[in-house]
């Protein structure tokens, strides 16, 4: 499996169904919300696929200090450049692969502590979302914004894929949508209004 | 857990009760203590000499309750400092050796930029590093070679900054204490180390500050007790001196915001015996940091004489700390990160000591902790939590 992926952070915990890294300091390129990572699986050459749906900073009471007190930009410099700031990165796991086949499911071992994340490639994201399988991963998720994640995901893989080629993926998304959450139509029309923003 | 706090909440409430009355006992002594400042606000050169001699502050020129209101600051300023930590040598660990640990900041005011941030550290581990006249170097030993770290960076890092004006900080006190049960040749070297770095940030064209938050000593209330005395030491050595216990920030809470007080010259024989005849004689005055409309913040800040006898550098160095410490509110910004730089976590620590081992191994050195410190390995750690 390559590595050529943007490293986001290392792993902090792990479950099957996702996992937390931690990062320094927040990046203008580290992934977004809906992005799509990759970590490396136990076996060699396998991989976990996973969406990042929550990026928090955590607490410090030093910068706590400052919220309403106006602090000079030498001092907000600092606080963002020089001290470390812990930035976790939750991820939901959405798929797994052997190093041949991309499989949308949950991955039967959860990535170890410390393993690296690596935002996916262009050509690993057009290659994951070449099948719609793991929506149904998202959409049963309770943890997490289902709705906007699976929107933001969509709208990541969209952009990947040429220009003439982006209709044609969403529509064949917002197909998929509609046989999953026939039962559901308020949730569904509430999905498709977000894939168009 | 095994300190038994419910064992403790009787104590606790005395403590409580002693302390608020302790308080009403010295709102009457404060009120005597600012009646003395100002009956004998003129008297300094005549306290100047018994004031040596009972280890009192020292007056200056300045009456004793001048008031000196907050200067500007330079649009553009310059604050470096510095602080350390240390790892003391553990007899028990897997081996013999001390780190010191300095963290530093400097701190551009009105320029926009980031701060620079550094943390050097310094591991000891040769016999030579290890041991002074056959002594171990830990407590005392190890605290001056921090201090002496500490302002040897301040020193280096005021020599290459292109800012000027640029105001070094340390935390604490300028005075190098050195235990007197050294040898006097070995003392005398110490601080006279410690004195070489002054000048090197005095060359530099920087000026040096120490800054001391809640202050606790009684210098000035004993100068004011001896002048109350008219300058009677041997009265003042022999009466019971009703203000010994009052700090002398209890006097000067009555700064107005960002005011100082009046320069004071340190009574301690360090600074008689070896700071004084280099130029360096600690002054010390203290300052209320607080903005206005708030409680007052009394700190006491302690320069040389060639900052003290300096309008100018003393007027930068006043402006300098409130603009740092009003950042946090209280405290210089920049010695609150320094001292984050500087600090070494149980975390850090330990994996530190695991580097020790894994290089230990490598090299073919079977090592292990001490019986003592296996143990307490065991027993202080409490159990483990595992998470997924």
């Amino acid at each position: 499996m390559s590595n050529g992926g943007l490293q986001v952070g290392r792993v902090l915990r792990a479950g099957t169904r996702g996992f937390a890294i931690g990062c320094a300091v927040m990046q203008p390129d580290i992934p977004a919300f809906g992005s799509f990572v990759r970590a490396e699986g136990q076996a060699p050459g396998s991989a976990i696929y996973g969406l990042i749906y929550d990026v928090s900073v955590e607490d410090d009471p030093f910068v706590r200090q400052f919220i309403s007190a106006n602090p000079p930009e030498e001092v907000v410099r600092d606080q963002r450049e020089n001290r470390q700031v812990p930035i976790e990165v939750s991820v939901l796991a959405v798929g797994c692969s052997d190093g041949d086949v991309i499989r949308h499911r949950l991955p039967a071992q959860p990535p170890v502590t410390l393993d690296w994340l690596y935002q996916c490639t262009d050509e690993e994201v057009r290659a994951f979302t070449a099948r719609f399988d793991y929506f149904r991963l998202v959409l049963e998720a309770r943890e997490v914004p289902a709705d906007e994640l699976l929107a933001a995901s969509l709208r990541a893989a969209a952009a990947v894929r040429p220009e003439s080629e982006q209709e044609t993926f969403l529509v064949e998304a917002g197909r998929e949508l509609t046989r999953l959450l026939a039962a559901d139509p308020v949730r569904l029309e509430g999905l498709l209004r977000r894939l168009q923003a | 857990m095994t300190l038994e706090l419910s064992r403790l909440t009787g104590q606790v409430r005395a403590l409580g009760e002693e302390l608020a009355a302790r308080e009403r006992r010295y709102a009457d002594l404060v009120a005597l203590a600012r009646r003395w400042l100002v009956q004998y606000a003129d008297w300094g050169e005549r306290l100047r000499h018994p004031a040596r001699v009972i280890r009192a502050a020292i007056p200056t020129d300045e009456p004793l309750n001048a008031v000196h209101p907050l200067p500007a600051a330079p649009k553009q300023f310059a604050v470096i400092a510095a602080d350390g930590s240390q790892i003391q040598p553990d007899r028990h660990g897997a081996a013999l050796y001390y780190l010191i640990n300095v963290g530093s900041l400097v701190y551009r005011h009105g320029t926009g930029v980031a701060p620079e941030a550094y943390s050097e550290p310094t591991l000891g581990y040769t016999e030579a590093d290890l041991y002074e006249n056959g002594l171990l170097v830990a407590g005392n030993l190890l605290d001056v070679r921090r201090d002496l770290a500490e302002i040897t960076r301040l020193a280096d890092l005021c020599t290459v900054e292109p800012l000027r004006p640029t105001v070094a900080l340390v935390d604490g006190t300028l005075i190098l204490w050195v235990l007197e049960d050294l040898p006097a040749e070995g003392r005398r070297a110490k601080v006279m180390a410690y004195l070489d770095q002054l000048a090197r940030i005095r060359r530099a064209g920087a000026v040096v500050a120490a800054f001391i938050s809640r202050p606790r000593r009684a210098e000035v209330t004993r100068l004011l007790y001896l002048a109350s005395l008219e300058g009677d030491v041997n009265r003042a050595s022999q009466e019971l001196n009703p203000l010994e216990h009052l700090p002398d920030r209890a006097v000067f809470r009555t700064l107005p915001a960002g005011a100082r007080s009046a320069l004071f010259i340190s009574p301690s024989p360090i600074n008689h015996e070896y700071y004084h005849p280099a130029g360096h004689a600690v002054h010390f005055y203290y300052l209320n940091l607080a903005e206005e409309g708030r409680a007052p913040v009394i700190a006491r800040v302690e320069v040389p004489a060639w900052v003290a006898e300096d309008p100018d550098r003393l007027k930068l160095v006043h402006a300098g700390i409130v603009a740092q410490a009003r950042i946090t509110g209280d405290y210089p910004y920049a010695l609150a990160r320094a001292d984050e730089l500087a600090y070494i976590s149980s975390q850090e620590r330990e994996a530190f000591e695991e580097m020790v081992t894994t290089a230990l191994l490598r090299t073919g050195v079977r090592t292990t902790l001490s019986p003592k410190a296996y143990y307490k390995t065991l027993t202080r750690r409490g159990r483990r939590r595992y998470r997924l």
